[in-house]
């Protein structure tokens, strides 16, 4: 069960260390909960304030704003499932820590140009649909026909984008804002500069968006508060399974108390010739203890190399990295350990009791 | 060694209160080789429990070398069986996970020192009952008169002053419990160790130098 979470947990800052920590995400505050639509006309972000956002804020060591289209994509006449296009700047890449497996990425030249970058999975996708070269290809975005120029590298699964990387057909972001349909910058990555804390970057951002007026307003998270709310529910996480851990302890603990119990009245005979040897109660209760401690700690490792089983399977059907908790394996044989002295001990003190020639007498 | 006086011994079933010992009172000497006989069900066993500070008299005063035991503690009385007493049972009682060599050395387990040399003192003791040659054998391969001996061999590891065998030939045939005899007759007269046996063998009681007969609860004179 701890391993487990043991692993939710580490598969978490895996992905959060691959983004690294520098790296605040900008979103349009939507106010009132108003429809997206009619708000967005009155407060959208222009182009031009957020690229100008590095030059104003010091704090800001660069952007990547992007744009989210929908609609129909196909390649020679058939729909492509699983891909969405997104308008992006040069900045995009390096920001997002995405690497170009084949062509080149969109520059600053290409603005309102009908090139496009592709996600590994869109390329995989265009293969499997017979397209010879990658590079060259031609996607249909509702209307307009746009050339591929670039492919990135595979990205695995999950992660603290707030896109899917393999499924991405980028554009420019020029171009987006043009095609798309209500084509607004909803979302911006923004790296920190060095030397600047994530608070103060963040102020800065605020203060300048405030200052644009015009009831501009934007909901910048950090990393940290991403990490906080993601411990949050590891910890509730944690939690339920260690409730359900606990339960099961006890009903073991008390499988335990029971196999000693029987054992203990079928050797009564047996402590009766220990005690009539000298053996004192101290030490048929210790015997007891020691043996009730064994069958628990075969109980525990048992435990542990079924939940270290059980814990790799589900990491690798949930592509997640497979992490092994030493601590969870150690809490695993204290407790072990723990749950044999305590349900141990009342048999053991049962078996302490017994009468030296009761013990003996009986069969 | 050991003075009863007055033991009475009574058992509470339900609602009735039934005396076994109705005052027993015996004076051992050390280096005795003493025998009790008596009609079955008269408390002989129930005596010897006594008297092997398994069992509480309910009643009287008992006296073991010269220390009044009736109200020492029972971990006090562990160490008393283990250092001065040998038990030897008419069912041996050996455990039948260990073997014949480990079963001698359980009482030293249960000394506080870890003397160096046990094992060579159990072997010692098996070769001296002739059972040298099965220390590795457990229980159930031997037959009642070697589980016999090794139970003597058991008893006598601790070094004890006293030896309370409790029909340790019951279970044999005339010949074997012959032997056996003659090696508690042997211990007695060699190392002075002080020997009672209760036994129905006339033959057996014959060979011993003292005879303690019991009935209904009292030693008749
Ligand atoms: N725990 C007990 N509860 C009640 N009565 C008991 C108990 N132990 C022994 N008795 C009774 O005490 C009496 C004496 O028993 P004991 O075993 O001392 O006899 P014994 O002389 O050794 O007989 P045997 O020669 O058959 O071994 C018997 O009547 C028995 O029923
Ligand atoms: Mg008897």
């Amino acid at each position: 069960m701890v391993s487990v979470g043991r692993i939710v947990q580490e598969e978490s800052l895996r992905q959060f260390k691959e983004m690294g920590t520098d790296i605040l995400t900008i979103e349009k505050e939507f106010g009132g909960g108003g429809p997206p639509g009619s708000g967005a006309a009155k407060s959208a972000l222009r182009l031009d304030t957020v690229l100008a956002i590095p030059s104003r804020c010091p704090g800001i060591a660069a952007v990547a704003p992007s744009v989210r289209g929908n609609g129909d994509i196909s390649f020679n006449g058939k729909k492509l499932e699983r891909s969405s296009p997104m308008g992006v700047t040069a900045s995009f890449l390096d920001i997002n820590k995405l690497t170009m497996e084949e062509g080149r990425f969109l520059s600053d030249l290409d603005e309102q140009s009908r090139y496009c970058v592709i996600g590994s999975q869109v390329a995989a996708e265009l293969q499997k649909q017979g397209a010879a070269r990658l590079l060259g290809s031609k996607i249909r975005l509702g209307d307009n026909l746009f050339t591929v120029i670039g492919v990135t590298n595979e990205v695995p699964q999950g992660g603290m984008r707030r896109f899917e990387p393999n499924e991405m057909i980028y554009l420019h972001i020029t171009t987006g804002l043009r095609v798309f349909a209500n084509a607004e910058i909803q979302s911006i990555t923004a790296r920190v500069s060095n030397g600047t804390t994530n608070n103060a970057a963040r102020d800065q951002v605020m203060a300048y968006v405030a200052s644009l007026g015009k009831g501009q307003a934007v909901r910048i998270t950090s990393p940290e508060e991403i990490i906080a709310q993601m411990e949050k529910q590891m910890q509730m996480f944690t939690l339920l399974l260690g409730a359900i851990g606990s339960i099961s302890l006890i009903v073991g603990g008390v499988g335990v108390m029971n196999v000693m119990l029987v054992s203990v009245t079928e050797r009564r005979r047996e402590i009766g010739i220990r005690r009539a040897l000298g053996a004192k109660r101290g030490d048929i209760r210790g015997q007891f203890l020691i043996e009730s401690v064994i069958l628990s700690l075969i109980g525990g490792l048992l435990g542990i190399i079924f939940g270290i089983g059980a814990s790799w399977l589900i990491a690798h059907f949930a592509k997640w990295q497979f992490a092994l908790s030493f601590s969870a394996i150690l809490l695993g044989v204290g407790v072990s350990n723990a749950v044999g002295i305590f349900f141990g001990y009342y048999p053991a003190r049962q078996a302490s009791l017994l009468d030296p020639i009761v013990a003996l007498k009986s069969d | 060694m050991l003075t009863l006086r007055d033991i009475r011994k009574s058992y509470r079933i339900g609602p009735t209160e039934v005396e076994v010992l109705k005052g027993v009172s015996l004076e051992i000497k050390q280096g005795e080789l003493v025998s009790i006989m008596g009609q079955s069900g008269c408390g002989k066993s129930t005596l010897m429990n006594i008297i092997g500070l398994l069992d509480r008299p309910t009643s009287g005063s008992f006296m073991l070398d010269g220390a009044e035991v009736s109200y020492t503690n029972d971990d006090a009385l562990s160490e008393i069986r283990n250092q001065r007493i040998g038990f030897v049972f008419q069912q041996y009682f050996l455990l039948s996970r260990l073997t014949a060599l480990e079963n001698v050395a359980l009482p030293l387990v249960y000394r506080g020192d870890k003397s160096t040399n046990s094992h060579e003192r159990c072997m010692e003791l098996l070769k001296r009952v002739g059972m040298d040659d099965r220390a590795h054998h457990r229980p159930a391969e031997l037959s009642g008169g070697q589980q016999q001996r090794v139970a003597i061999a058991r008893a006598l590891v601790g070094n004890p002053s006293l030896i309370l065998a409790d029909e340790p030939t019951g279970a044999l045939d005339t010949q074997v419990g012959g032997e056996i005899m003659e090696l508690f007759k042997t211990l007695n007269a060699e190392e002075g160790i002080t020997v009672v046996i209760i036994t129905h063998d006339p033959g057996i009681a014959r060979q011993c130098k003292r005879v303690a007969v019991m009935k209904d609860g009292v030693i008749v004179p």
